[in-house]
């Protein structure tokens, strides 16, 4: 029993983590069908970012938050700018994989010139004392995680739903250039979605650094897993993504403690497969009407 | 004459390959040209995937390695000799490239990258933690296989390398100009329409796939016996980008551009950790660069504008390299920054570049291509006629459709049914229906609710290739041609159904092969003369004028021996003497015993030619009848008059 | 108001419109007939910013758009209700409405009273008030076109574009939907209707262009054109022989 309440609290912070990372993904392939295989470093970034204003500047975590966020938005929309939009407009699915991916690795690099290669340890604004609840051992940095993504993600929630620019964003997904007919325009609004993917990412970067270690190198294999995520929830659902969210950090815990740690990461890879094979898009996601 | 001239440079490489090892002792310089071979053969199949039916895969590199592993783990643990590996890790790394493609390729997105980088990075993991199997971290040493006992020297691997290689080439080469090349370019010009022609796009996607991880599988073993040692660290995601790149430095669809690309792949990395090294290229590019700019700028082919960025960029690179006193922190930096590049800027890669840079110089231009047309044999009955003939017995019932998105009822309980050996109108006002009638019929939408039987048999449910190989072909609304290939490639698709040869029959060009493809072609030849298009053959289709494209998509759609023939307003956009060309070629297809569904806007086009015509409005039938009477009808003029 | 000169268009190698010339005046209703594939929706989308002409120009209250992005355009006073509806399906009825006046949410567009407007076009449309929460996507064909003309009007716009509104609806609706294009004409709406419906829309409009093969075949007041034979050979072939 206790075990079993272990693997589910870790399983649901880390699950968290994939989930918020994994709704960026969403948020960028809405509106433009394009995402950001480069959203690890993205979190990374913020991460390094954050370590920086708290540890250089002294300043105080919840006020860095913020901070990192609008540096999130300024690197989503660079991301676009560069890699993004020269594809969307030659409609090269090739050419926003590649370039995302580049992007991604010239980020890794540049962090690890600016911050060096080594894993540093971020302070923690809550107590590293664990609590215990039915028998399992709960970081409160834990249940800040848990709690900020969900706040994070019902903030966009509430922003795509009640405000204006919000539902301009869903118009844009929905039918662009119907969207463009209203006076709206989409490419800002893309702009604007990967700035927010990248705000998320970095948000999650600061939430889950003081659990782990920060460097350079966090940011790959979290990217990973957000693709596992957004696969298995499917990539046009919220919900889903939670729960797959959740899914998936759940499996993983479980794998790497019955099993071993070093496979702890093939299950998200079979999940994914099967996924693809009997639903593909997703467990909550719904299939598009092809038009000739 | 013409066939061994085109054979000279091949015949000048492989004597080089086989010189090389004699005259250059060095083992070290041996040892990179092998490695380049050995990366070409990896990219031949990559090719296949990126270049032909244009998707990214992330996981070469772990497919190499599963291909490097299996002839390691074999050696290993079993001392089997390479004669055994080869063929174990193609097969291996195959089997794992199904498993990738299966699922990750029954959806339209990004699926397949997605999907392959994380497989990468997991055999990388997997191969890393199962020691038991792959000794993990500490690697396996792999000894020169043995030729009659004997370990083979340097040179003797050398040249079995270069032979795997060069039968690479040649299957590789045959395969793309066989069927199942044309199937690979016609699922990547326009997958609905390569469905509705009996090719089906999915599984098509997944053979190139399979085929391109049995290459990988290939070039995984020879690599391990020429490393004589494998670990897991080599085959990591920097590897899979660096195979993408070079497959886009080098060019698509071309074997020459993998040759380049290869050499790119094993030069890049030293040149990125040397730095004196790559001042001297940096420099070098960025004076072709400018040069090559000026060249074009003075001949007015290109605007200052387009040559900002990539000669920014490359003079800048340069720049970079001499500020810098030592490369290695900021390499992976410049390789992304290179990938940048060259994903915007060389899209084509070196080959594809210096073709067009030398066309637009040299001012001469080539969209025509393929061999001399042949003569046509008009005694070649290029039009099956139809076996039964029993004109005016029910071909195709059409049983209360309704056919619902969302709140929309777009077809609402319609029936319809075509007699055999008629031409039958479908006609009404925009949004009555009509293209999703069309769409319903050939297994592209699911109807909500209602039946279609095709000669008996229910179609619905079925895909929509398994619907066109059962009789059904059809024409578009918006023409949907095979652009990037000529005529008589875009009517062999169509003629795919006749080939029965698999691979194998492909690769070694043996007889059933090779008639199949003679008789495909002088069949193809006598539909394009049919519709008078014999002269435009080996013409782009995408550069072919409006009318002529349509009347190629009848053609096209004449190749697959069809019971049913849907067109799709076929007149739409043509003037009248196209349009009475037409009507002249409907009759003809008609008079074989072909029977027609014809949706048509042009009036004197369906009063002349049809038999029947049923009228939709609304989603739903208004009214049957002869042409005459339906003209006459009080509800169809005021469907669309509202008079 | 719109002054449509020379125009051409079309879709990469194929040239739909040859040069044609509309004219819009203020307050007025035009109409554009013409039969399928004659090149309607081609000079609309080509007004509005969906497809760049090639040649020609458009020019809205004296300021030349063509080749402007539609948001642009939107934003200057021009509503689009497009072919095929092209409502948001994932939306509500409201948040659609509530869409189309966009640019007066933003400030491109005088601002007055979006709130008050929503309810009048919703008095405007019964079936929409019925229906205000209801996910767009859920409504039947004709009250997806009663969306789209209402979205057009939350715009306050100098002028509404219709394309096709009659298309794939029943009779009865068809009669609906040009009530309401009588009662905002009634309003002194300027409008630039589109229609394969060519009686209906000559009934509601002051003055009519025929298309005919991208090109303008004739045009006139609409009282004269409802009775020209000429009209009536361009939609059925010569029913009275050609």
């Amino acid at each position: 029993m206790e075990i079993l309440a272990q693997i589910l609290s870790s399983g649901i912070a880390v699950g968290m983590i994939y989930a918020v990372i994994a709704f960026g993904f969403q948020l960028t392939f809405a509106t433009s069908g394009t995402l950001n295989f480069g959203q690890g470093e993205a979190l990374m970034l913020g991460a390094l970012v954050g370590l920086t204003c708290v540890e250089t500047f002294g300043m105080n975590y919840w006020l860095m938050i913020p901070v990192v966020c609008l540096f999130g938005m300024i690197q989503g929309s660079f991301v676009e700018l560069v890699g993004v939009r020269p594809a969307i407009k030659i409609k090269s699915e090739f050419g926003w994989i590649m370039s995302t991916i580049a992007l991604g690795i010239i980020f890794k690099n540049v962090a690890e010139n600016i911050w060096g290669r080594d894993a540093l340890p971020f302070p923690s604004p809550l107590p590293m004392e664990p609590m215990t609840f039915l028998g399992a051992n709960i970081l409160p940095m834990e249940i800040l995680v848990v709690v900020g993504a969900l706040v994070m993600m019902l903030l966009v929630e509430f922003f795509n739903r009640k405000t204006i620019y919000g539902k301009a964003v869903v118009a844009t997904a929905n039918d662009r250039d119907a969207a463009g007919l209203m006076g709206i325009n989409t490419s800002m609004v893309i702009t604007f979605s990967y700035a927010l993917s990248s705000l998320t990412a970095a948000f999650a970067g600061v939430l889950i650094a003081p659990l782990t270690l920060t460097g350079a190198a966090m940011g790959g294999a979290l990217g990973l897993k957000a693709f596992a995520v957004a696969i298995i929830g499917g990539l046009s659902s919220g919900m889903g993504i939670i729960v797959g969210g959740l899914i998936l950090g759940i499996v993983e815990t479980a794998t790497g403690f019955y099993i071993s740690t070093g496979y702890k990461d093939v299950p998200g890879l079979i999940l994914l497969l099967l996924v693809l094979a009997y639903k593909p898009s997703g467990l909550f996601g719904k299939s598009a009407i092809k038009k000739v | 004459m013409m066939k061994l001239k085109s054979h000279i440079p091949l015949l000048i490489a492989i004597v080089g390959l086989f010189c090389l090892p004699i005259f250059i002792h060095n083992p070290y310089y041996i040892h990179l040209a092998e490695t380049i071979l050995i990366y070409t053969i990896l990219l031949f199949g990559l090719d296949i995937v990126v270049g032909y039916i244009g998707q990214v895969s992330l996981g070469h590199a772990g497919l190499f390695g599963i291909g490097s592993y299996t002839a390691g783990v074999l050696f290993f643990h079993f001392g089997l000799p390479i004669w055994a590996t080869i063929p174990a890790s193609i097969i291996v790394t195959a089997i794992f490239g199904g498993i990738l493609a299966l699922p990750a390729l029954k959806v339209i997105g990004p699926y397949l990258a997605m999907v392959t980088l994380a497989f990468g990075t997991i055999a990388q993991i997997l191969i890393n933690e199962m020691t038991w199997l792959t000794e993990g971290p500490l690697g396996i040493k792999i000894p020169k296989p043995e030729l009659m006992g004997v370990p083979m020297t340097k040179a003797e691997y050398f040249w079995l390398v270069s032979a795997i290689l060069i039968i690479s080439l040649i299957v590789v080469d045959r395969f793309v100009k066989s069927q199942m090349g044309r199937a690979f370019e016609a699922l990547r010009d326009s997958p609905v329409a390569c469905d509705c022609m009996g090719v089906s796009v999915y599984r098509f996607k997944v053979i190139a796939f399979v085929i391109s991880a049995g290459f990988a599988g290939l070039a995984g073993c020879l690599y391990a016996y020429s490393e004589q040692y494998i670990s897991p660290n080599t085959y990591n995601n920097e590897l899979a980008v660096l195979f993408l790149l070079g497959i886009i430095m080098g060019g698509r669809k071309s074997r020459l551009g993998a040759v380049i690309g290869a050499a790119i792949i094993v030069l890049l990395p030293k040149l990125l950790d040397d730095i004196n090294l790559f001042r001297i290229v940096a420099s070098i590019i960025a004076i072709v660069v400018l040069v090559g700019a000026g060249l074009a700028l003075s001949k007015k082919v290109t605007t200052p504008k387009r040559v900002a960025v990539p000669l920014i960029g490359v003079v800048g690179l340069a720049a970079f390299s001499f500020w810098l006193d030592s490369i290695s922190d900021w390499r992976l930096s410049i390789f992304g920054f290179m990938i940048l590049l060259v994903v915007y800027y060389l899209q084509n890669g070196i080959v594809g570049f210096a073709k067009s840079f030398y066309q637009s110089i040299a001012g001469k231009t080539k969209t025509n291509r393929g061999e001399a047309v042949e003569e046509t044999d008009d005694s070649v009955s290029f039009i099956s006629a139809v076996a039964n003939q029993n004109t005016g017995a029910e071909l195709l019932k059409v049983d209360s459709i309704l056919m619902q998105f969302g709140g929309l009822k777009a077809l609402n309980n319609v029936s319809l049914s075509i007699k055999r050996g008629t031409i039958h109108g479908l006609i009404g006002p925009n949004g009555s229906g009509k293209s999703t009638m069309m769409n319903v019929l050939t297994g592209i939408y699911v109807p909500t609710a209602g039946n279609v039987l095709y000669a008996g048999q229910s179609v619905v449910g079925k895909t929509s290739s398994d619907i066109a190989l059962s009789g059904i072909a059809r024409t578009f609304q918006n023409v949907q041609l095979f652009g990037e290939m000529t005529a008589i490639q875009n009517i062999l698709v169509g003629l795919h159904h006749t080939f029965k040869s698999n691979m194998v029959e492909i690769a070694l060009h043996l007889s059933r092969y090779k008639k199949e493809e003679a008789e495909a072609h002088s069949r193809a030849m006598a539909l394009l003369k049919f519709v008078g298009l014999e002269d435009l053959a080996n013409e782009e289709a995408r550069n072919l004028p409006y009318g002529k494209q349509r009347l190629l998509e009848i053609a096209r759609a004449l190749a697959l021996d069809p019971e049913l023939l849907l067109l799709d307003e076929p007149a739409a956009g043509l003037t009248a003497p196209d349009i009475k060309e037409l009507m002249r070629i409907i009759r003809k297809i008609r008079d074989s015993g072909i029977t027609f569904i014809l949706i048509e806007h042009h009036m004197d086009v369906v009063m002349s030619v049809c038999d029947t015509v049923s009228v939709l409005d609304f989603g739903q039938k208004i009214a049957e009848g002869k042409p005459a009477e339906v003209q006459a009808d009080e509800k169809v003029i005021h469907a669309y008059l509202g008079t | 108001m719109l002054s449509i000169k020379n125009l051409e268009a079309g879709y990469g190698k194929v040239k739909v419109l040859h040069g044609i010339n509309i004219e819009v005046p203020k307050g007025q209703v035009i109409t554009l007939i013409g039969s399928n594939g004659a090149g309607k929706t081609t000079t609309m989308r080509a007004i509005t910013g969906m497809i760049k002409p090639t040649s020609g120009e458009v020019t809205l209250s004296g300021e030349k758009i063509d080749g402007y992005d539609s948001h642009k355009i939107a934003r200057l006073g021009l509503a689009h209700s497009p072919e095929g509806r092209r409502v948001f399906t994932t939306m509500s009825v409201n948040d659609n409405l509530l869409l189309g006046a966009f640019p007066r949410f933003t400030g491109s567009r005088p601002k007055g009273d979006i709130q008050n407007d929503l309810e009048r076009a919703l008095e405007m449309f019964p079936r929409l008030k019925e229906r205000r929460n209801q996910l767009a996507g859920t409504l039947s064909g004709g009250e997806q076109q009663m969306l789209a003309m209402a979205r057009a009007v939350m715009l306050n716009p100098d002028i509404i574009l219709l394309d096709e509104p009659s298309m794939g609806l029943a009779p009865i609706l068809v009669e609906e939907v040009f009530k309401i294009i009588t009662n905002l004409k009634s309003q002194g709406v300027t409008m630039l209707l589109v229609e394969q419906f060519a009686a209906a829309a000559l009934n509601v409009a002051d003055y009519g262009y025929v298309l005919e093969n991208g090109k303008i075949a004739t045009h006139g007041p609409a009282s004269k054109l409802k009775d020209d034979p000429a009209v009536k050979a361009a939609y059925l072939g010569g029913a009275g022989g050609h």
